[in-house]
């Protein structure tokens, strides 16, 4: 997750920015009569911002439910979650500053803490090893596939990412 | 008398073509009410029904602009959160101080140096100080700026202005309407004012579990009239004992901001505010006579112009650069509060209820008209300003660079 920075604007509204993983950065202003704004860094000349588009509170409303998938979800998060009943099975993707980085699977006891599995992990565009041992060890920017039920999923995410269930 | 309903209808009337107005050719609407209320007035013409000399109605259009101070103060306390204010704490204080310290030296000396006592240097060095929250937010809105990097620095300099006014219109309202003219009857008169101040509000922060209760109720009307009997009551009482009613309003408005009606409120008083708040600016401008304006009073105002653009461009350049702006943001930062208003006004308004010269009023009519216009253009053509000021004096800030070295 990125880091939202926010600030009031006393008589304006609030602005957000938000600086994404891929480097881009984003502004977004709600001004307190309900209007949006969002701005990004010139591609000419970065130290100024280029408005993107203005919005009505509406039209917000709108575009935010487009952009969180309410009303229609990617093909690759589609297949990335399927739920049978309970069971689940989820990709993760291990970011920078994770706790988990370093150690291996047998060593954090993810079976025994959880009652989920690791049943394969992509580490690489070319490179993934399906049913990793004990042994195997975790790095930064892989991306797991995990199995188990959704309530055990959400807690070995959680363990990976800042070390305790 | 007779036609007293009709006769406001046509100053509102003014008031509203004012606006319609100044919407069209995109401008701040502040100075277009007090020009509609400079062009009527004892010296306008009547014809028949239409009297544009609002003789009988003056009377009663100068006590709505009075209530129009009440609801712009009331709303500025009601806007103005401590825990707000706690948060951006030591962000504006650097730059407030700045341009505090820079522009109310600035406004003495100028009061001074034209020969003013010191009541009206006082008042002078008020209405040349604040800037006008309402113009700069529209500004920034206007010219799509409120992303900018410099608009936090510029809002926290505008937030600490108006502390600043509250406090300051506080002492000098003590000095000027209890009339003291001994050391220890100005000191006396401060302390009163103060210990009123400190109050109301510690009374009213004991209160606020109270008011949530009462204010809770569903009617919109009881909730009204409930905030107008507060509001009315306190403001009208502070004038009793020489606090002024803006400052007994914002009071008011600092205790309701505790309470959890805070948003009721202000969504209720906001008609309120904008109706009485034209007519206060309407009815300023109705007690100038534009032929009364030549000579000293012009001279005076354009002289401050001069004086507050300068004083606020370095005040902006130096802020910007503890808050480590670029110098082009900094600029922004000085040419954007230039803007006045509101504020100017209710100053020399204060200073005409504490029976100050004549002269202030007019001269900050004419401050105020020319800032209120010059401002945002200024702020739209920074970029401009920047390029030859900097190209103006290039080498002074290299050599001073050097030094640094």
């Amino acid at each position: 997750m990125s880091v939202i920075r926010e600030t009031d604007l006393p008589g304006i509204g609030r602005k957000f920015l938000m600086d994404t993983e891929e480097g881009d950065r984003f502004i977004v202003i709600v001004h307190e009569d309900g209007k949006r704004e969002m701005f990004c860094p010139s591609p000419v000349e970065p130290e100024e911002l280029m408005r993107v588009v203005t919005l009505t509170d509406t039209e917000a409303r709108q575009l935010g439910g487009i952009v969180g998938g309410m009303n229609y979800q990617p093909t690759a998060l589609e297949k990335a979650e399927h739920t049978l009943d309970h069971l689940s099975i989820e990709w993760y993707k291990l970011r920078r500053g994770a706790r988990a980085i370093g150690r291996s699977i047998g060593e954090l006891k993810i079976r025994e803490n959880t009652g989920t599995v690791v049943i394969a992990s992509i580490e690489s565009a070319h490179k993934q090893t399906i049913s990793p041992g004990p042994e195997y060890v975790l790095g930064e920017g892989m991306t797991l596939v995990l199995a188990g039920e959704r309530q055990n999923i959400q807690t070995l995410k959680r363990m990976l990412e800042v070390g305790e269930a | 008398m007779d036609h007293m309903v009709f006769e406001v209808g046509v100053a509102v009337l003014l008031i509203a073509l004012a606006g319609f107005l100044s919407a069209k050719l995109r401008f701040s609407v502040v100075p277009f009410y007090i020009l509609a209320g400079m062009a009527v007035g004892p010296h306008a013409p009547h014809f028949g029904l239409i009297d544009l000399r609002f003789i009988h109605s003056a009377e009663l259009i100068n006590f709505m602009g009075r209530l129009g101070v009440i609801f712009l103060l009331f709303y500025l306390g009601l806007e103005f959160s401590v825990g707000r204010l706690a948060k951006a704490g030591k962000s504006i204080a650097i730059g407030g101080t700045i341009y505090i310290g820079i522009n109310f030296t600035l406004g003495l000396l100028f009061g001074f140096l034209c020969g003013f006592p010191v009541l009206e240097t006082l008042v002078i060095a008020g209405i040349t100080t604040i800037s006008s929250s309402a113009i700069v937010a529209k500004v920034l809105v206007d010219l799509k700026r409120t992303a900018n990097p410099e608009t936090e620095m510029i809002l926290g300099i505008i937030m600490f202005e108006d502390v600043f006014l509250a406090v300051y219109l506080s002492i000098l309202s003590g000095l000027l309407l209890s009339g003291a003219t001994t050391l220890g009857g100005v000191l006396l008169s401060a302390g009163i004012a103060l210990g009123y101040m400190l109050l109301v509000l510690i009374v009213g922060r004991l209160l606020v579990p109270v008011l949530n209760k009462i204010l809770g109720v569903s009617s919109n009307e009881i909730f009204l009239t409930t905030i107008f009997a507060m509001l009315f009551m306190v403001a009208g009482f502070s004038e009793t004992i020489h606090v002024a009613e803006a400052i007994g309003a914002l009071l008011v408005g600092l205790v309701l901001a505790e309470t959890k009606h805070m948003h009721r409120i202000e969504k209720a008083i906001l008609p309120f505010r904008d109706f009485f708040g034209a007519l206060f600016f309407f009815s300023f401008g109705l007690t100038i006579d534009p032929l009364s304006l030549k000579g000293n009073a012009v001279w005076l105002a354009i002289g401050a112009v001069v004086l507050t653009i300068i004083g606020n461009y370095t005040a902006g350049m130096l802020a910007g650069r503890s808050g480590k702006l670029s110098p082009k943001a900094s600029s922004n930062v000085g040419l954007t509060i230039v803007s006045r208003g509101e504020f100017s006004i209710i100053m020399a308004n204060l200073g005409a209820a504490g029976g100050l010269m004549a002269i202030l009023q007019p001269f900050a009519a004419i401050y105020v008209l020319i800032l209120a216009v010059l401002g945002p253009f200024l702020t739209k053509e920074s970029a401009m300003v920047h390029r030859i000021v900097s190209k103006m004096i290039p080498m002074k800030a290299r050599s001073s660079g050097d030094k640094l070295q």
